[in-house]
């Protein structure tokens, strides 16, 4: 298959991508490449036909993941399967480590970066929901600065995120998670494993009692469940309490309907798994 | 050498590259838009590598990338610049068959051969990156590969009898 053509300029530096990402205005659209796995694709099937494609790849301080007092910093370039594998992320962030491996399949998890997962606005996506439930940050960088977002502003509109299109994503950053917090991440693929989530879903509970569920693939957005977290805070995990939760995150999701599943389905799929990960977290023994 | 072109649309600008195909350096100017399966199969001449969904999905395409397996469907081919590309005709260059490619024809691991260039790849990046494997990370490893002839069962097989794996009965 042959491409419509367009330009191809590869960066060194922030500076350089901004530069070369321009004002923003819409008569030339340029996109920012990373690992290729979603733009590439979207180029392939006539969703985007960018002027200028502006590479990451070479760009400095993007990569890798840093730990500085159980607060994890990760570049936006960092691939899945690196931070599947990163010591710091599994002891950190371990639920973000588990998601990171469920992505797509493993060759894909080598390509792709954490940032252009977050960046695609994937609804279905199995890092975003983690995220949510970890109260990540996001560190964008722009002709204006660098401005820090916190991921429940971040995915704003289906496919669409808070990184305006002259501004890149740079950094995640985790805050450190309370020690003996109980966590899991569930994704559910009706297919094949390597698909997207039919629903991904996130939850924590820290030993105060807080807890955050987050589910991706239901809502047009990655979303947080407000009404079911609070619910599961301070809670025992009953079974009547579990059953309620379980209503209350199923009542307040807004899903969108597909080839895969249908608005009903989707929305007792919310019930089933909000079930089924509360049950779970209520056998977990706590991390140390 | 042949280049890609595209006869109904007008020439872009092309890019320089520099890049170490299967041990040999090339450099070459390649426009942005031309994948790296497609560089490497026109541009290049090595038709070992197979195109199928173009999309990341079939691994049909799969090649080695400083060693680690890539889905050069993925890839433009400006992006091989500064990278050691291994495909398929790298693997047994003379006449003898690598023992991968034994162990596949012993077991029956293909029938019309389209996705096996891209299974040995994914295979020999799993060799070489020498992590500990058992069946079930086999398979995983796998995962993004399609075959539509053979059912999977005797390429992993194949690949665990290589790999040295022990395999479970189902």
């Amino acid at each position: 298959m042959i491409l419509p053509p367009f330009e191809y300029v590869e960066c060194t530096s922030i500076e350089e991508v901004i530069d070369a990402l321009g004002d923003g205005d819409s008569d030339r659209d340029a996109r920012i490449v990373a690992g290729g796995t979603v733009v590439v694709p979207m180029m392939k099937h006539d969703l985007l036909r960018p002027d200028v494609l502006v590479s990451l790849e070479r760009v400095a301080g993007l990569e890798g993941v840093e730990q500085s007092n159980g607060e994890i910093t990760i570049g936006a370039l960092a691939r899945h399967r690196e931070v599947s594998r990163s010591e710091s992320v599994r002891e950190a962030a371990p639920m973000l480590a588990q998601a990171c491996g469920l992505v797509a399949s493993p060759v894909i998890r080598s390509m792709g970066s954490l940032g252009g997962n977050l960046c695609y606005g994937e609804s279905a996506s199995d890092p975003s929901p983690v995220l949510l439930a970890l109260n990540a940050r996001l560190h964008v960088s722009g002709p204006n600065g660098t401005r820090t977002v916190p991921i429940e502003d971040f995915f704003v509109g289906f496919y669409e995120t808070a990184v305006g299109p002259e501004e890149v994503l740079t950094h995640v950053e985790i805050p450190r998670q309370p020690r003996e917090s109980r966590w899991t991440y569930r994704k559910w693929t009706p297919r094949a494993r390597e698909d997207k989530p039919l629903i991904g879903l996130a939850a924590t509970i820290r030993p105060d009692g807080a807890a955050r569920l987050a589910v991706g693939g239901i809502n047009p957005t990655p979303v947080l469940l407000g009404s079911a977290s609070v619910r599961a805070s301070d809670s025992d995990l009953s079974e009547r309490e579990v059953n309620d939760i379980a209503d209350a995150a199923a009542a307040e999701v807004d899903p969108f309907e597909d080839l895969q599943g249908s608005e009903e389905y989707r929305r007792e799929m919310v019930r089933v798994w909000v079930g089924r990960v509360l049950r779970a977290l209520r056998e977990v023994e706590v991390d140390r | 050498m042949p280049r890609v072109t595209d006869a109904g649309a007008q020439m872009t600008p092309t890019v320089g590259i520099r890049c170490v195909v299967n041990g040999k350096t090339i450099e070459d100017s390649v426009e942005p838009r031309t994948s790296l399966v497609d560089y490497l199969r026109h541009g290049v001449g090595l038709t070992g590598t197979h195109v199928g969904c173009e999309q990341g999905v079939c691994g049909m395409c799969t090649v080695l990338v400083d060693g680690v397996a890539a889905k050069s469907c993925l890839m433009l081919a400006p992006q091989a610049d500064g990278h050691e590309i291994r495909t398929i005709e790298s693997v047994a260059p003379g006449e003898e068959l690598h023992p991968l490619q034994e162990a596949l024809r012993d077991h029956h691991g293909l029938q019309c051969g389209y996705c096996t260039p891209g299974f040995v790849m994914t295979a020999l990046a799993l060799k070489d990156s020498g992590a500990a494997c058992d069946e079930a990370t086999l398979r995983a490893e796998l995962s993004g590969n399609l075959c539509r002839c053979t059912g999977y069962q005797n390429i992993v097989t194949a690949v665990a009898e290589f790999l040295g794996v022990e395999e479970h009965p189902a």
